[in-house]
């Protein structure tokens, strides 16, 4: 049976990239979000035995233990969760409404526990699996407007090194992945004298993609990234050294 | 076979899994830590109960103090199959 890997935020940028190139590599995807992309959908005609989109809105924490379930009964034991679906509103914490911060760290840092909750269990019961938690560089340097998602962001990065303790002795690895800014829909706001600062600050000169963080997610899933658990591996084009 | 043994079961099963020595035998006043599972295995057993039962009680009956005992533990799912 093939591995397959459930892919949270599936339907763009760089959950989209994740299940292109997974589902090149032969894994079996389970593509989670809240709609279907024309993109997404097109993979799925690519591999019609291999992706399955499934929608579901994972701010809606009292259903994943159902959606859980539904997949484990469908196909079989996970080899893989990637946690990638956030949301990134920006905006001074001052005046944030109440909702919006509620909204963001339900999906962005306790949808992932839950998932991870539910899901490492058969995990477990396989003897391997991989948990990929999908950070950002800004859960450690900060920036202007995103205190609430570098909050939940540190916060995945601390969930990721004890979960790994926890799990490591059931041949489970847990890690991070910390992109720097990449060209996506959450970062369409970053335009002009901004983004020109941040590519100019990196030593490569350039932004990193989605599809270089892709491939280290690829590479974590893959048998030669078994020795590393408890890790964030940053992707930023050197922003950050 | 009945609940007590599929229980009994799932954990030797997850006990050779998890490379833990169970007790012998299991008695209704047995204490789950000092059963031979560590806490790994213990998650395990109710991951592997799922699998084999259908149902997580700890989840659908919402239930926020786990059980101490062999017996305890077993009236657990013994109340989740009745709600069904």
């Amino acid at each position: 049976m093939t591995d397959y890997v459930i892919v949270t935020g599936a339907s763009k940028g760089l959950g989209l990239a994740i299940c292109q190139q997974a589902a090149a590599q032969g894994y079996g995807i389970i593509a989670l979000a809240r709609s279907c992309s024309e993109q997404l959908s097109s993979l799925q005609q690519t591999y019609p035995e291999r992706v399955h989109y499934y929608a579901a809105d994972l701010a809606d924490l009292n259903n994943l233990s159902v959606l859980c379930k539904t997949l484990i009964k469908q196909h079989g034991r996970p080899y893989a969760l990637i946690n990638n679906a956030a949301a990134g509103h920006d905006g001074v914490l001052a005046t944030m409404p109440n909702s919006a911060i509620e909204h963001l760290m339900q999906l962005n840092i306790q949808a992932p526990i839950l998932l991870s909750k539910y899901l490492v269990r058969s995990m477990m019961l396989n003897r391997k699996g991989r948990i990929i938690n999908i950070s950002s560089i800004i859960a450690k340097t900060g920036f202007n407007g995103l205190s609430v998602y570098a909050a939940s962001k540190a916060a995945l990065e601390g969930f990721t090194k004890s979960l790994a303790r926890e799990v490591g002795k059931a041949g489970i690895t847990v890690n991070c992945v910390a992109p720097g800014y990449m060209q996506t829909d959450m970062t369409s706001s970053l335009q002009g004298d901004k983004l020109d600062s941040i590519k100019r600050r990196s030593p490569l000169g350039q932004l990193a993609t989605v599809n270089d963080a892709a491939n280290m997610v690829i590479y974590l899933l893959s048998e030669q990234a078994g020795s590393i658990t408890g890790a964030t591996m940053t992707v930023d084009a050197g922003s950050t050294a | 076979m009945n609940l007590e043994q599929k229980i009994k079961q799932a954990m030797q099963e997850v006990a050779e899994l998890g490379d833990c020595q169970l007790v012998e035998p299991i008695q209704p006043n047995t204490l789950l830590l000092e059963s031979g599972l560590d806490s790994l295995g213990y998650a395990m057993l109710v991951a592997q109960l799922e699998e084999d039962l259908g149902i997580d009680p700890f989840t659908e009956l919402a239930i926020e103090i786990y059980p101490s005992t062999f017996a305890e533990f077993l009236a657990i799912y013994q109340q989740c199959l009745n709600t069904q």
